[in-house]
């Protein structure tokens, strides 16, 4: 689940617990704002009655009689004033029964009070109906639960907003620093701009990281270069000095040999030293990607150069390829990445056995090419690692030197294509070059 | 023919100015751009070879000024640089080729063969090989007035052989000049044999190649005719 969903679901649901719990303690909380209010009121309704007896006198209230006792029309509020006993002392507010007319039974929230007036002590009461509190809090509960509900889904709302607003600089940072940047990550990252400090912070590290490995790359990569070029410099003047001296009249047929041996030995050096500069070239962009090639005519240029090599091991070769070009390439990569794809297929292959080269454009995301040959396979542990550097898996057949593919998964890498390999020991091995749609056209 | 080696690493140099005497040019020797800007100012050249890595000054600008003075001549960039960018930038100034450090002296000796034919109209007459005649030029093959069918690589693969004639030539020396120094890794191929082979069958049908020998465990050579 996304950061932002997480989090508005969060918020919402903790808003909904909490309106919840209010409306569930809505009940009581209006009861006691009731009570207090009720309390109040006739605090007050009790020191008016207090003022008009201490200023005209309690027979303003009594006129005479024993007792005095009012009430409203429907019996919610009332009051009565009695003579008690000298002794009876009373100062309370509580919530009692009164029957009124022998059958009608009314809960009131009753102050008691008593007082002297004139030699005689009295009772106050003042009493109002708690019905008419309670009554209210069904509806109460409903709407408070109506507005707070379409409260929490405004809150929603801007939350959501919010939180979008919120992360974006997240998002940025993952799409500009993570999924956007191609390895070796050589153009400058641009900083995030944004306010909050733990996005900065990670932009930061983030740009700090690749530059870290942007560096070790770039060193890697220079290593090899300058190692390649100081390498041909003597490799020059060994191969030239062995030309020279093959062509000796003092020297004898034995020695030519051994010389013939030396070449050998330092053109496979040469081979090993070119190799690790193509692919540090390619891997440093030095090539251009101006060229537009169609697929079949470049296998059939690169079988031209290599077709000699099926006679000599009785190979049958199959090609079944479209007229698709590929756009924005580099003519000498790709011959060289059919090359090394098709001299591996002879190479390894056995002999009588056959290569099939075919090609897919049915799907209308990938273009993809397939060189199948019925060779000695690759072990599926070794499969991993043949793109590697230096790994060989079929070190027992000579020939060599374990840098062919790397050079074809530079090559590959640089123009934006994949390649996959499946193989089965024995059976043979085909190689699947995906090109995407974006970098072909018919 | 007279030809300027601009090479810093004086060992090379010394080579390349052996093998080249042996192949009759006369041979100046320079060592820095300095150097041979004042020979170049000095003398006509017909070939100036020219090492771009120089230690005063990049091989590009000598390329650039020797031009102005020596316009007649044909330069080859020889370099252990072989960027991408120096091929193209040495050959927009008017180098006539280009060739990767570690190169064969036979491939140099090729290229300025094909240069003096392109550029100085040198015209090669018709080489006699045994009973056959061989045309640079037209890249025939006749025994009298017949043509012998040869693939593109196999009268590659002969008149190579022809140039460098009554030198044994390595399968690697062959097939580098066939393929290129590159793009391929097989370093103990011995597909140069096939293509011999088929050179040797199609000939033989018409007349003798007993000039074309095999040396053992060495390579092939073209005998030297009388």
């Amino acid at each position: 689940m996304r950061l932002r969903t997480k989090l508005t679901l969060f918020i919402t649901l903790s808003k909904l617990a909490v309106v919840l719990l209010f409306v569930l303690m809505l009940p009581y909380l209006v009861e006691e704002i009731a009570f207090t209010y009720t309390n109040n009121y006739l605090q007050e309704q009790k020191k008016k009655v207090m003022q008009v007896i201490a200023k005209d006198g309690i027979d303003y209230y009594l006129q005479g009689e024993d007792s005095y006792g009012s009430y409203t029309m429907l019996k919610e509020e009332y009051i009565s004033l009695e003579e008690v006993n000298a002794g009876f002392n009373l100062d309370t507010i509580e919530t009692t029964q009164r029957v009124f007319e022998g059958t009608d039974t009314l809960e009131y929230r009753l102050l008691s009070h008593t007082f002297n007036a004139g030699n005689s002590n009295y009772l106050l009461e003042i009493g109002k109906t708690t019905a008419t509190i309670n009554q209210y809090n069904r509806p109460l509960q409903r709407i408070a639960s109506y507005v707070l509900v379409a409260l929490i889904l405004l809150t929603t709302i801007i939350d959501l907003f919010y939180t979008r607003f919120l992360l974006r600089p997240l998002e940025l940072v993952i799409k500009s620093k993570l999924v956007d940047r191609k390895f070796p990550f050589n153009e400058d990252p641009v900083p995030i701009q944004t306010s909050t400090s733990d996005f900065q912070y990670l932009d930061k590290s983030l740009i700090l990281l690749m530059d870290q490995i942007h560096e070790a790359f770039e060193k890697e990569r220079e290593f090899t270069a300058n190692a390649s070029h100081e390498l041909m410099t003597p490799i020059s003047i060994l191969q030239n000095k062995i030309e020279n001296l093959m062509a000796d009249a003092e020297v004898t047929p034995q020695v030519q040999q051994r010389l013939v041996e030396m070449h050998r030995t330092l053109n496979r050096l040469k081979k090993i030293v070119s190799s690790l500069l193509l692919i540090s070239r390619i891997d440093n962009e030095q090539f251009t990607r101006g060229d537009e090639v169609v697929v079949n005519e470049l296998f059939e240029d690169v079988m031209e150069d290599i077709s000699h090599r099926l006679e000599e091991h009785e190979i049958r070769f199959q090609m079944q390829l479209s007229n698709v070009l590929l756009k924005n390439c580099n003519r000498d990569l790709l011959f060289q990445l059919v090359y090394n794809l098709i001299n591996n297929a002879i190479k390894y292959n056995k002999p009588q056995g056959s290569i099939s080269v075919t090609d897919n454009i049915t799907d209308p995301r990938f273009y993809t090419i397939m060189i199948a040959d019925t060779g000695i396979g690759i072990p599926q542990d070794d499969l991993p690692t043949i793109f590697n550097r230096f790994k060989k898996s079929n070190l027992s057949e000579g020939g060599g030197y374990g840098l062919g593919l790397s050079i074809v998964q530079s090559i590959v890498q640089y123009h934006g294509y994949t390649i996959s390999v499946e193989s089965a020991v024995g059976k043979g091995t085909a190689f699947k070059l995906t090109i995407p749609q974006s970098a072909i056209s018919f | 023919m007279k030809v300027l080696i601009v090479e810093d690493e004086k060992t090379l140099a010394y080579e390349v100015e052996a093998f080249l005497k042996k192949a009759f040019y006369v041979c100046d020797l320079a060592h820095n751009a300095h150097q041979a800007l004042e020979m170049i100012d000095l003398n006509q050249y017909d070939f100036i070879l020219l090492d771009l890595g120089l230690p005063d000054k990049d091989g590009l600008i000598v390329l650039e000024q020797a031009k102005k003075q020596n316009s007649e001549a044909a330069f080859i960039i020889l370099t252990a640089r072989g960027n991408i960018e120096d091929r193209v930038k040495g050959l927009d100034l008017g180098a006539d080729d280009y060739l990767p450090k570690p190169f064969s002296l036979l491939e140099l000796q090729s290229r300025m063969q094909a240069i003096a034919r392109r550029k100085f109209g040198i015209k090669d007459q018709a080489i006699k090989l045994g009973d056959f005649s061989v045309d640079l030029q037209k890249r025939v093959v006749l025994r009298d007035t017949t043509e012998v069918e040869l693939t593109r690589k196999e009268f590659d693969l002969l008149s190579y052989m022809l140039l460098h004639k009554n030198r044994v030539l390595t399968r690697i020396q062959l097939s580098e000049h066939i393929w290129g120094s590159f793009v391929d890794d097989d370093y103990d191929s011995n597909y140069i044999d096939v293509h011999i082979k088929n050179i040797r069958k199609k000939l033989s049908a018409h007349a003798s190649v007993d000039w074309l020998e095999t040396v053992r465990g060495v390579g092939y050579k073209i005998k030297k005719q009388d």
